[in-house]
């Protein structure tokens, strides 16, 4: 079935964090990754007219990356002793969907898959196969993932930039639902698995096949903004996997 | 549409394969013992899988020299006996894989990183290439030869009953035939740290819904189901999976509700989905971790929604220590064992109930019982809550 996507936000520095995570413990707390997935999420949230969630479902390659490797570094530094417990608990891949569950005072279905470079494509199942059977109406689906130094070191040494791939980071949330909102920017027609294909012309097709984390959800907000700006069609391509939008 | 139970896999520190971990259970003998598979300055019991990875690589007939974590070699292991236990012609089924992990290649990127750390240059890669959560789920699904969709999830220890819903739904829709769902974790430095720096880790055995616990055992593992829609099963099913739920906490990163709320919800939830009134349910596998927190939030969402009569239930972690992203899949491995089998497992190391809740777990061992349906409840950080029912194959409930 088609989902209406209400409303679209992709986090950039200006994001005002003061309003859309107003407990300023929890923001101190937040290492980047958290804070940006967490306010691009509460943004995407506070754009729409949509007034409950009924399902958070959240995407990443590779979680808490600098939190992980911050505490991973205080085992070996203090050898074992008295250590902060705070980068553990928020080195958890749901730990996004968790405080957004939290800002949110969501109850909901509150998922967050871990596949590389195509979790975003299974969140994004997930939440048609919600819609489908009218378990939810509103759903929050979204991505996020950091670089940091060190990963930033192991791809290079094994040559990963060789091969093409382009680092990147960053976060994309989409509130989409089984209505359209008056604000609605456009429609997932479908989620294309295993190398299946839509029927019929796209005016776009955007390669999301680039070897990062975050650049299929990127590359459907661009799809969001090119069917707001005229295209009738978009294809979003990752590999095996295509998601086709279209003009409201 | 009915979805069935048609395979079960699992490995843990009360041995590896299905009959060893019954022959265990049957006799009560937990997987508890010290710190063998890395130095610690802690000395806390742990529930280790008596393997080598050595000798895990043995047993999978895999290359000496390779880049499977311990993670993934756990995940193999259980996830193929399931697979070859529901007789499924990969040939003709379009057979999936969703399974779970929350620590994934931690085990090998620890030894990588103290090298790394001190020259930027150093720390072999190919401890470091299985890091992410997707290695281990790739690596299963290639040595099973599952070839269909499959995907990782990561919820933290609710994470293996998240994916046997995620499998049944993929299942209902029609993307999958048959999917193997489930979990692995294997032991690591990192969640022994986190856990402990947390201080909810007891020095002694776990005492789950007992009144002196004092916290948990960590443990190690993996466990898979085959799920199946009824018209494809070359075997004869174990059970149906009956009804299932997510639901948020949203209470605290890290801390139950003292009124379980998300608990509630998704047993709750589950059960409506069962089309089961509260009194159907025999047995519950809790969660029961040994924690403080845990167990009596737990217990509150037990008392709310089946008041007086709550059924016999119990905590395998008892035996297993807290398996983190496994422990849903082991834990819906004994459930289907306890439909099957009537099998109800005891609680070890308990005394006396939690003050105030008044709650006994079954304490000992016993098969042959008449068991209708199943309740397994997985909780984890992030306030993620999850509970599945299994239900007698004849669907006699669901009439």
């Amino acid at each position: 079935m088609a989902l209406y996507i209400n409303s679209a936000s992709a986090y950039h520095a200006e994001l005002d964090f003061k309003t859309l995570i107003p407990d300023a413990n929890m923001r101190r707390r937040m290492s980047y990754v958290v804070k940006m997935g967490v306010g691009t999420a509460m943004d995407c949230i506070r754009k729409t007219s949509v007034d409950r969630i009924d399902a958070i479902i959240t995407a990443t390659g590779l979680g808490c990356l600098a939190d992980s490797e911050k505490f991973l570094k205080s085992i070996q530094d203090s050898n074992e002793q008295l250590l902060n417990p705070t980068p553990f608990i928020q080195s958890t891949f749901n730990t996004i969907g968790g405080q957004v569950a939290l800002l949110s005072k969501s109850h909901c279905y509150n998922m967050t898959y871990a596949h590389r470079f195509s979790s975003f494509e299974s969140a994004l199942l997930d939440a048609i196969m919600m819609a489908e059977d009218g378990e939810a109406e509103h759903i929050l689906v979204g991505t996020a993932d950091e670089k940091t130094p060190t990963q930033q070191k192991i791809m290079e040494r094994l040559g990963a930039f060789r091969k093409g791939n382009t680092p990147d980071e960053g976060s994309f949330f989409f509130m989409l639902s089984r209505t359209p909102a008056t604000e609605c920017l456009g429609v997932i027609e479908g989620l294309y698995l295993g190398g299946q294909n839509p029927n019929g012309e796209f005016d776009i097709a955007i390669n999301a096949d680039k070897g990062y984390h975050t650049a299929s959800a990127a590359a459907m907000f661009k799809g969001v903004e090119e069917v707001r700006s005229g295209a009738k069609r978009v294809l979003v391509v990752n590999g095996d996997y295509k998601i086709a939008l279209k003009c409201m | 549409m009915q979805i069935c139970v048609s395979g079960i896999g699992v490995v843990s520190s009360i041995g590896i394969g299905v009959d060893a971990n019954v022959a265990s259970l049957a006799s009560q003998k937990d997987g508890m013992g010290s710190i063998t598979l890395f130095d610690s300055t802690h000395n806390l019991p742990v529930s280790e899988v008596k393997a080598s990875n050595r000798e895990l690589v043995q047993i999978l007939s895999l290359p000496e020299r390779n880049t499977y974590s311990r993670t993934a070699l756990l995940g193999m292991l259980a996830a193929n006996e399931a697979l070859k236990d529901a007789e499924i012609d990969l040939g003709k089924l379009r057979v999936g894989l969703v399974s779970a992990t929350s620590v994934g290649g931690m085990d090998l990127t620890y030894g990588f990183y103290e090298e790394f750390a001190k020259d930027n240059s150093k720390g072999r890669l190919r401890d470091v290439v299985s890091h992410d959560c997707y290695d281990s789920t790739h690596k299963i699904a290639e040595y099973c030869g599952i070839k269909g969709f499959s995907t990782t999830i990561s919820t933290a220890c609710s994470s293996a009953a998240n994916a046997v819903m995620l499998g049944a739904r993929l299942i209902k829709h029609g993307y999958l035939d048959c999917v193997v769902v489930g979990g692995t974790d294997a032991l690591c430095k990192f969640t022994l740290n986190g856990f402990n720096s947390l201080m909810i880790l007891d020095s002694q055995k776990c005492r789950p819904f007992d009144n002196s616990r004092a916290g948990l055992n960590l443990g190690e593992g993996a466990g898979y189901i085959v799920l199946q829609r009824t018209d494809t099963v070359s075997r004869k099913p174990y059970c149906l999976l009956g009804g299932f739920a997510n639901a948020n906490d949203a209470y605290h990163q890290t801390a139950s509700s003292a009124e379980g709320n998300g608990a509630y919800l998704a047993m709750s939830q589950a059960l409506s989905m069962s089309g089961l009134k509260p009194s159907d349910i025999s047995y519950i596998n809790v969660h029961g971790t040994g924690t403080p927190n845990n167990d009596a939030s737990e217990g509150a969402a037990l008392r709310r929604l089946f008041g007086d009569s709550v059924p016999a239930f119990s905590s395998t972690k008892s035996y297993t220590g807290h398996t983190l992203a496994a422990a849903g899949g082991i834990e819906a491995v004994f459930s289907v064992l306890s439909i099957d089998r009537g099998m109800i497992f005891p609680n070890l190391n308990f005394t006396s109930p939690i003050e105030g809740l008044g709650l006994t777990p079954e304490t000992s061992f016993s098969e042959g019982n008449d068991i209708s349906a199943v309740m397994s409840n997985s909780f984890g950080f992030g306030g993620n809550n999850s509970s599945l029912i299994f239900t007698k194959k004849d669907g006699s409930l669901h009439q």
